[in-house]
């Protein structure tokens, strides 16, 4: 048997990679009894190969049996717990988005009443320096008066 | 003093409707259509819970979204068969093959899975558990199956 791939597998039906399945698992018992009758090397390796093919295809119809169940489930409401999502179970708990930015009634009206402005304040320059001239005269007018008594 | 109500008028009608009312029971308890409630007698000192409707349940959606197969099909429940001198006396002089099976099947399942595999009818099926942790089943067949026969065809010869 050539080797399975996994996208020729992805084209098939349900029915026909149960089919397959099928195939596989029989083949495998053939190849558990030649391992217990002495079987030849080429057969026992060959367990291998078999055992990852049931793999694939199980891995294929339970993906494909995933899918068409969130199909199926796309618009409705409430899901399956297993369709939800897993994330963790402290997330789960969280308040959904829409639950944190809800706002009670006396809130909205605040807001829309008192919103926060934004303002800038002009000629901050020469306010600065005129109050920084007149401290730095009273100072030198001291330090005279210091000198004088001394 | 009343506190003010929204409608006044009703005031007076209700006086009015009280009084038609009082005459109406009156009239109805002199010609005796009124059935006074009888006070439930016990027969018992201890009071045991009533019987109240039980609803069967009608979930808004299920749990799971599929059921999960089956993962003890007849591939899995007979691993291979046995091929040890004991074994091989077994068929020839009982009529009996002999298996190692999953340690989970039981005797009405390895009698169906047999039958399953290799088209052939188990009279009766005998299991022990192996030290080494394996469940081996004795396979007795039906006389019109060969168990000789059958051997060469699984392959254990």
């Amino acid at each position: 048997m050539a080797r399975i791939k996994v996208h020729e597998l992805r084209g098939k039906n349900k029915a026909e990679l149960q089919g397959q399945l099928k195939d596989l698992k029989a083949e495998l018992s053939l190849l558990r009894v030649a391992k217990v009758t002495g079987g030849a090397p080429n057969k026992l390796s060959k367990i291998k190969v078999v055992r990852t093919s049931i793999a694939r295809v199980l891995t294929v119809i339970s993906q494909k049996q995933k899918s068409a169940l969130r199909e199926a489930y796309k618009n409705k409401k409430l899901l399956p717990l297993d369709l939800r999502p897993k994330k963790t179970r402290a997330i789960r708990r969280r308040l959904t988005k829409h639950q944190l930015s809800l706002k009670t009634e006396r809130e909205k009206k605040h807001e829309k009443y008192f919103p926060l402005r934004k303002y800038a304040v002009k000629e901050i320059a020469t306010f600065f320096m005129d109050t920084v001239n007149s401290y730095h005269l009273s100072v030198k007018s001291e330090t005279l008066s210091l000198g004088s008594d001394h | 003093m009343a506190p003010p109500r929204a409608v006044t008028a009703t005031k007076p009608k209700k006086k009015a409707d009280g009084k038609t009312q009082a005459l109406k029971v009156a009239k109805a308890v002199k010609s005796g259509s009124i059935k006074r409630k009888s006070k439930k007698i016990r027969t018992s000192v201890t009071f045991h819970r009533p019987k109240t409707l039980k609803k069967a349940r009608e979930p808004k959606y299920p749990r799971v979204s599929a059921p999960g197969r089956n993962k003890l099909d007849q591939y899995q429940i007979l691993k291979y068969p046995l091929t040890t001198e004991s074994a091989m006396k077994k068929i020839e002089d009982n009529n009996t093959l002999v298996f190692i099976v999953d340690l989970k099947a039981d005797k009405k399942m390895i009698k169906a899975a047999v039958k399953k595999m290799y088209e052939i009818q188990a009279k009766k099926v005998n299991t022990l558990i192996r030290p080494d942790g394996k469940k081996k089943a004795y396979v007795k067949l039906t006389p019109d199956y060969d168990a000789l026969d059958v051997a060469n065809k699984i392959g254990i010869i």
